[in-house]
């Protein structure tokens, strides 16, 4: 547990946010008033605090299982007790407004009647209450006692073995469970969980599943740490600079796509690249030629019959029109028909749509210079992977040995582990740099030079590091007994560390802004190593924020050099 | 299995009762299998389908009634929802919003209902649905008529 936590630390001070967000004031203004209905934003991150008191300047906490499940409980408390219902119908009007306590405070008081209807929370029964002593099911058209003829808030009798038939089969159907409503076509309302705990037997274990996962997949500040296997999911709050986060599983993912940490690559990028990679599997051939995916909740879906009018199956329920892609709602007479969709012609005519087509047949072609740059994606990928199972030995065994062999107590041996979490930081910055390089146009002679340039002092920094801690620690490790080199190596390797850690840094910002200002790095690229760094940082720094905005009209005389 | 029998046989039972009741509808159970259906059912009044006697079979899956049966059109027809080759039916009470309360009965009904309400915003004959969304009713109905005629009536003569 203790080594996860230092890596993390470690991760806090290598991307070193707050030095860098705090130059950029447009920001902070921005996250100040932005996302207004998430009022209960701190008392979340107090609840959490046990995990997230050492890091409580972060913009994100993570919840293991039973903080969702608290989390989650204390929310449809909150709620039944503010509404005086009970949990669950709380629940039940928590999961349709995706969570939000604030929401469902909002339009509760401003029209209950009609959220009362909407959700399916009625008041009074449709079926009045008979003194009949049989009732038929209106499923199996059996006849049963009242008292084997459970309903929900409507009355309308099903027998238990219907109900308990109906409600299996919508479980084993999916999420979709969730928003069970009464058999009864015409009827709106909902069926709880407690309907569930009472009738289902083992499919209850999936709807609780589904509950849970629920309450981070339909909140819009919630999600799971895609790392497989992980069960952690992460509280982020929006609107404050940074999508980087790291889960307690030591994975750090963006939080806007959710692929694993890619600064200076943007979003749009790595999806590119990701979709790129796998391009070649057949697989990915096959999605691409049959499927399309959602335009709200992106998943691939294959048509395999009916017509245009595309429905994605729950909890999603977008309807869209198959050929352009847009929303149903838009389409109609404007737009020429359903099924010869206007835009889709006119789009096709403009040459929009053979454009992807086109680009799709190019990314086949072009499939050397691709393995070019996916070879050395992938071989600092493998070394990144490498470097944490060395982080993971020296923790565990080198260390100790060390300390013994020095006579130098373990905490003062830290800096061998800022090393190597400084090599797999520099790893991940350069892997992604080679998505990065793989999309740099061809044309921008300059910024390619100086993009390459930059590269290659990175890659052969980060090699002397690696080097310094992977070798040199090696003959300390062996020694006889204390050696007086050692502290000579101590400064090396902070000394290394932290040389190369200001290089990425200013590598990341400078890739970030598109490397804007080309001709004053090129003027301090001459200078050595070190004090170029320096250089350089005050230089990016100075500028900040400005020098993405200039950059639009700096550009052009770049591409003349 | 048991459960949908027992529904079927029930629900044979009500139609045998109804038979005079509803003179739109005649469901027939197969004579060896009560998982296989056929229903004949007339035109509505005032569409271009009056007059004729339209034939649906239905195939009934083992956990009806928690699954929809499947229904199509043995009798060509000329209408937006309709497949004109295969005869399936686009009606969302026999896809995501089927029901377990819904029964064969109600399921042509809401049939007959499709035919004097045809929705060509989901179109699954795209000719006919184009017709009628370019405003062009009386081309749509000639048009219907004739299969109407066509596959829907007894010949003369």
């Amino acid at each position: 547990m203790d080594s996860e936590e230092d890596m993390l630390d470690a991760h806090d001070m290598e991307s070193g946010e707050d030095d860098f967000y705090s130059g950029g004031t447009d920001d902070c203004n921005d996250s100040d008033d932005g996302e207004p209905d998430y009022g209960f934003v701190e008392e979340d991150a107090d609840d959490s605090a046990m995990i997230a008191s050492h890091r409580s300047q972060k913009n994100f906490c993570v919840l293991r299982e039973e903080d969702i499940r608290r989390h989650q409980m204390d929310d449809i408390e909150r709620v039944s007790v503010v509404l005086s219902i009970t949990e669950v119908e709380a629940s039940i009007l928590l999961r349709h407004f995706h969570w939000s306590v604030g929401r469902v405070h909002d339009e509760w008081f401003a029209d209950e009647e009609r959220v009362r209807k909407t959700v399916g929370i009625l008041e009074s029964p449709v079926v009045p209450p008979s003194d009949d002593s049989e009732l038929t099911c209106g499923i199996c058209f059996d006849s049963y006692p009242p008292e084997k003829i459970p309903s929900v808030s409507c009355g309308h009798p099903f027998c238990t073995t219907c109900w308990t038939g109906y409600i299996t089969t919508t479980i084993n159907d999916g999420p979709g469970c969730l928003m069970l409503r009464c058999p009864d076509p015409s009827c709106l309302a909902a069926v709880g969980h407690d309907m569930v705990d009472k009738l289902a037997s083992e499919e209850k274990e999936k709807y609780n599943r589904y509950f849970l996962r629920s309450y981070i997949e339909d909140n819009r500040k919630m999600k799971w740490c895609p790392a497989p296997g992980c069960d952690y999911a992460i509280d982020f709050v929006a609107g404050s600079g940074s999508y980087d986060v790291s889960c307690l599983c030591s994975f750090s993912f963006c939080w806007n796509c959710t692929e694993e940490a890619h600064r200076p690559v943007d979003c749009s990028t790595v999806s590119k690249w990701i979709l790129k990679n796998s391009a070649e599997s057949e697989n990915m051939n096959w999605i691409l030629a049959n499927s399309k995916p959602c335009p709200r909740c992106k998943r691939p879906i294959e048509k395999n019959q009916g017509c245009m009018h595309m429905t994605c199956t729950p909890p999603c329920k977008y309807e869209f029109c198959w050929l352009c892609l847009g929303a149903w709602m838009d389409h109609g007479e404007r737009t020429g028909g359903f099924y010869a969709c206007n835009r889709y012609e006119v789009a096709k005519q403009e040459g929009q749509y053979d454009e992807t087509e086109r680009r799709r047949e190019m990314a086949k072609n072009s499939l050397e210079r691709y393995t070019h740059y996916y070879e050395r994606w992938a071989s600092n990928q493998t070394s990144r992977q490498k470097a944490m199972a060395d982080l993971q030995q020296a923790q565990t065994q080198n260390l100790e040995k060390l300390s013994d062999k020095q006579c130098t107590p373990e905490s003062q041996l830290k800096f061998i582990l800022e090393a190597w979490l400084q090599i797999i930081e520099c790893r991940r910055v350069l892997k992604w740099t080679y998505a990065y390089g793989y999309y740099l146009p061809d044309h921008e002679h300059a910024k390619r030079q100086f993009f390459e340039y930059l590269q290659g002092e990175a890659e052969s920094g980060l090699e002397r590091l690696h080097q310094c801690v992977e070798k040199d620690l090696a003959q300390f490790l062996n020694a006889e007994g204390p050696s007086k080199d050692f502290n000579d190596f101590r400064t090396k390797l902070a000394g290394l560390t932290s040389v190369t850690k200001n290089y990425f840094e200013n590598l990341v910002k400078a890739l970030e802004n598109g490397l804007a200002d080309v001709d004053s790095h090129a003027a301090c690229s001459s200078k050595s190593t070190s004090s170029k760094s320096t250089a350089c940082s005050s230089k990016t720094r100075g500028k900040g924020k400005g020098s993405s905005r200039t950059g639009g009209s700096s550009r052009n005389p770049d591409d003349n050099l | 299995m048991q459960a949908s029998r027992a529904r079927l046989f029930k629900e044979y039972k009500e139609v045998q009762r109804e038979k005079v009741a509803d003179p739109d509808i005649q469901l027939v159970c197969d004579d060896t299998n009560i998982f296989k259906w056929t229903a004949l059912i007339k035109g509505p009044s005032e569409t271009p389908y009056e007059g004729g006697v339209f034939q649906l079979a239905f195939a009934v899956p083992e956990p009806y009634p928690l699954q929809p049966p499947q229904v199509r059109f043995l009798t060509k027809i000329f209408h937006p929802n309709v497949h004109f080759k295969t005869g399936e039916i686009c009606l969302d009470i026999l896809k995501n919003a089927w029901s377990p309360a819904w029964t064969l009965q109600s399921v042509c009904r809401a049939i007959i209902a499709l035919m004097a309400h045809p929705e060509p915003d989901s179109p699954l004959n795209c000719d006919s649905g184009n017709l009628l969304r370019s405003g062009d009713v009386r081309g749509f109905n000639s048009m219907a008529r004739m299969y109407t005629r066509l596959a829907a009536m007894p010949k003369k003569g």
